[in-house]
Order: C-alpha cells, then structure tokens, then sequence
C-alpha cells in the first residue's frame, strides 16, 4: 500500500504543484515502495493511452476476425450429439452446403476462445486498475482548506480566557488559506 | 511563547496541600446537598442550556439525595461565597489592570507533558495583549491584542471568564475551601466538585483583587491534568496602560461579536451544524464568524465552565497532506492532529472541513470527534465507479 495515498494517483495525472509537488518528490526520493508504485502506476496510464492511439491497427485485426464470421462467409460448425446406434455408420464427408467444416471447426474456436480470454483479462485488468485508483479520499466538489491555526488559536483563546499557543506553521501552497481580510 | 514538550511529573492531588480550611464542613449530607442542587438546577432552566444541563443537575440532586459518595453536604455553607469569589475574579479579570507572566501546563497520557509561557497586559476596560516569550517557528509568535470597549468579549485569565463562571456553577458545584497562597500572594481557593464526589478544579484567587492566580483541573481519577499559573503580578491603577502594549497585532479582529443565543440558532437555517450540546456535558455559549479568502469561518464555543472546546466550520475540502499535521484515527475516524500541541485536530465530513481546538479531557475530545460529521470510507462500487472515471479520464485525448 502506497504512503502517499491519493497524492499518488495525482502525481502521475500531474496534478500536484508547488510545495505539494516538492514533498510527494521528497518522499519518493527515500521511498522505494512509493516509486515502484508510481512506476507501476506510469506503465499503466502510458499502456491506456497507447490503447488508445494503437486504435488503427486494431480496428484492422477487428475487420479480419468478422470477415470470418460475417454474412456470406461459412457459420462455424454445430456441436451436434451423435447418436450411436449398433449397426448404424454415421456418414463422413462434407455435409452439402459446408464442404471445409471440419478443416474451420478448430481455428474458429481458437479465435473464440482467444476473444473470450482477452476480453476477461480486459475486464479483470481494468476492475483492478479502477479499484487501484479509485481509493483514496473523495474529490468532492468545494475549495481546498487549510485551517488558518493563527487565528484559531487566537479565538480559541479569546473564548477560553487564556493564551494563545503554537500551532502549525501556515502552508504556502496553492491550497493555503489566505488571512481574513 | 516558550513551549516544550517534556515528561514534566504530574503531581499528585492534595486536598490539604494548601491550607484550604476545609475543617469547618457541615456534616449534615442530605439537606444541604438538596439545598445545593436545587439552584443549580433552577439556574440551568433559566439559562437557555435547558437539555442536558438541567438534566445533569437533576442527576446531581438526585445522586446527592441517595447518599451516594457525594460529599456535596459539607461544601454547601461554602457555596454561595465561592459563587461570589468566581463572579469577583471574572470581573477583576476585566476591570483590573494588571501584567504577568502565565504558565500553562498540560498533561496527557499519549504526548506527556507541554509547558507554555505568555507575557500578558491588560488594560482596565477591556484591552489585552498577550505575547509568546519564545516561539521559534509557531505561528503564534506574535502579541496579540484583544479589544473589549463593548464588554461583549469574554475576557478573563485562567479560564476564569464570566461565560465560563456561569457554566462551572451550572455543571459543578463550587465550594470555597479557605485561604491559600498563590507564589508570594495570599489567595482565597475556590473549588469545582463533580456529581460523583470528585474533585474537578481548584482556584486560588488573589485576596487583595480577587484576579486569578492559580488554577489546577483533575481528571476523575484525581490526576492534575492542567495547571495555569499567573506569576510575576503587578498591578497597575485603573486607567493607566501597563508596559509593553504598543507593539500588538490584531489577528483576530475580523471575528464578529459573540452571536448571542438566537443567532447561534439562526444559523441552522443557514446550513451550518449548530449542535445545542457536544458529548462530556459540554453546551454550546457562545459562536462568531468570519470571512476568509476561501469563505465564512464559523467558531462554536463548548464548554461546561472548565473544559473548553472550539468547532471551527468552514466549507470545503481538506487537502491531500496538511505540513505540520500527522494523520491519525480518532473515534474510528481518519483525522489530522496538529503538530505539536496535540490541541488541534481538522477532517473534512460531507463538503465541511471541522477544526476542532480542545483544552479538555483526551476522552471528551474523542467523543466530540465521533460525534461530529465524518465522510464514509467508499464502498467497492463506488470506489470501482471513481476508478473507472479516473481511468477514462487518463485516457481521454481531449483532456
């Protein structure tokens, strides 16, 4: 599981800037659990997007396996239950209509069986992935807060009647919460 | 502000560490504990803190009239004297001009010890500043000024506020224990008893102005966990300023006034979440707001007259990681702990980021934690619909 959480799904989508960027830096600088991950993570994304622009090609095998299906062309062969009967010799031979059954039965469920393991490892590959991705905190709609500890403190103290004390220092990024005007 | 994070030795109760006078008690248990709860429940249905207030009084009278383990009997001649003490030290917290040093420190069981110095002024009429000795790269290493022209600030010193006195009489019951001594200052002591008979607090006000000079709080097994101490005092005449209040900031000046009661519940209408009461007895007495650059800032105050705890509401989200934060879990709930008070604690819960500001127990801070609003973790669902967006939107060339 990555230390970084969420910031790493934002890291490689290039999402982190300024000081957040230079601490997700700093950390992968003395992680190597984190950088294998972000590799990992990279490889993934570059993979999706090579999908993507490898679009073409694909389409052209995709042509090829319904031309092999298509109207016109030969249906793949019937499974049938051959009843047996004592004395009775089933006849051998290309049936009319379908004179190359037997010779197209075997590469026909070869390509079928091979859609069928392609499209399961798609969708096991991308379940995983989504819920790889998908964990960390909720990207909720509203601005990014960084709680301004001075002055809470200072009315926190006011409240009490007492002093106030030493908190966190302020954030410079982007996410900081500005003074009150 | 000098601060340090320390094993500094929690000292141990003593009831007759500091000639309290406590011989002259009655003896006489179930009238004078009834005597002593009644008002105590009369003043908390007149004071608008109506639910858990009266509720918690009744139980004070009814505990007492079972001759339960509260001592509640031998306090009762003392009583109406310490409510007279505590109204003294609230006012004399205002009207006295006066400058020190204050000493807070606290204990708790996961960080030891922390110890933290302020040098504080005060104006006769209203003006206070207060500045860290040493605060290195704390945010609160400036003075401070706090303003109270309109008397509507509730000014005190070590806790001792007149909001706060109202709310230790109507949770605790006050007893005052006799002379004392605070450094070289003699002092009258003035005590908070719980329901079950357990010590909660103990003041030692000055005998000459009635300012508070000392102040230890107790757990329910009769730990100090806190001890706020007021020395090096000298008092000014009323009207001249003490020395050092030039150079001050007003950090909080954008506050508004404290909303009075009305408007605390008019806020509800607003959309914010106002809750009347928060788990450890503690009553909402007092609530502000302000704006920041990224929106309204609402401060809820909590308390039941010792412990005090601030609910800072602001729209939005928190940050991935916050600098100066640790994250950790709370109630069950992933939150962030400030670095190094421990005091502090912020989460985000449904579109609200909650900064909470404790100086209260560690198990009445959990349960306020808990019982404030928390995002639920995501189901496989929606953590698969969330990933599948993300996935899409890596892929997406127009992006």
């Amino acid at each position: 599981m990555s230390h970084l959480g969420d910031r790493l799904s934002a890291l490689v989508d290039g999402e982190l800037d300024g000081a957040e960027l230079d601490r997700v830096h700093a950390h992968l600088a003395s992680c190597e659990q984190c950088r294998t991950e972000a590799a990992e993570l990279r490889a993934l994304k570059k993979k999706l997007r090579a999908l993507m622009t490898g679009a073409p090609a694909e389409a052209a095998m995709t042509r090829r396996l319904i031309a092999m299906t298509g109207p016109g062309g030969p249906m793949p062969p019937r499974r049938r239950l051959l009843r047996v009967v004592p004395g009775h010799r089933p006849a051998t031979g290309p049936e009319p209509g379908r004179p190359h059954a037997e010779t197209r039965r075997p590469r026909a469920a070869r390509h079928r069986r091979y859609l069928v393991l392609g499209t399961v490892s798609l969708v096991v590959g991308l379940g995983t992935a989504a819920f790889t991705v998908g964990g960390g905190g909720e990207a909720a709609p509203g601005p990014r807060i960084t709680p301004s500890m001075e002055m809470y403190s200072v009315e926190h103290a006011i409240t009490t009647g007492g002093v106030p004390f030493p908190g966190p220092p302020a954030s410079s990024g982007p996410d900081s919460e500005a003074s009150a005007p | 502000m000098f601060t340090l994070t320390c094993p500094v030795s929690r000292p141990a109760r003593d009831h007759g560490a500091h000639h309290h006078g406590r011989d002259g008690r009655s003896p006489l248990l179930l009238a004078a504990a009834l005597v002593v709860a009644v008002p105590g429940f009369l003043v908390a249905a007149c004071s608008g803190q109506a639910g858990s207030s009266a509720a918690q009084n009744d139980a004070i009278a009814a505990r007492a009239a079972t001759g339960g383990k509260v001592p509640v009997a031998r306090r009762r001649p003392d009583t109406l004297l310490a409510v007279r003490l505590l109204a003294q030290a609230a006012q004399a917290a205002i009207v006295t001009s006066y400058q020190g040093e204050e000493v807070v420190t606290r204990w708790s069981q996961s960080t030891g010890g922390s110890v933290l110095v302020s040098d504080i002024w005060h104006v006769s009429g209203g003006q206070t500043v207060t500045q860290t000795l040493d605060a290195g790269a704390s945010s609160s290493s400036q003075p401070y000024r706090s303003s109270d022209d309109d008397g509507q600030a509730p000014e005190g010193v070590l806790g001792v506020t007149v909001p706060l006195v109202q709310l230790l009489e109507t949770h605790y019951v006050v007893a005052y224990a006799g002379a004392g001594s605070a450094g070289d200052r003699t002092a009258q002591v003035v005590e908070a008893w719980r329901a079950d008979g357990s010590l909660a607090a103990r003041f030692w006000l000055d005998d000459a102005t009635k300012l508070p000079l000392e102040r230890e709080v107790y757990d329910t097994a009769a730990r100090v966990i806190s001890r706020d101490v007021f020395i090096n005092v000298r008092f000014a005449k009323p009207g001249s300023a003490p020395a050092g209040t030039g150079a001050s900031a007003d950090p909080q000046g954008p506050w508004t006034d404290p909303f009075s009661q009305a408007q605390l519940l008019a806020l509800r209408a607003r959309g914010w979440l106002v809750p009347a009461q928060l788990p450890g007895g503690l009553s909402l007495f007092t609530g502000a707001e302000t704006e920041a650059s990224t929106g309204t800032v609402l401060d809820l105050g909590y308390s039941d007259g010792l412990s005090v705890i601030s609910v800072f509401e602001q729209r939005g989200q928190l940050p991935a990681s916050l600098a100066g934060w640790r994250k950790t879990t709370v109630a069950g709930h992933p939150i962030f702990v400030a670095e190094p008070d421990q005091r502090s604690l912020t989460w985000s819960g449904r579109g609200m980021v909650y900064t909470v500001v404790a100086d209260a127990p560690t198990q009445t801070v959990d349960a306020v934690v808990g019982a404030l609003p928390h995002d639920k973790p995501p189901g496989f669902w929606k953590r698969m619909t969330r990933g599948m967006v993300r996935l899409a939107s890596w892929v997406n060339p127009f992006r």
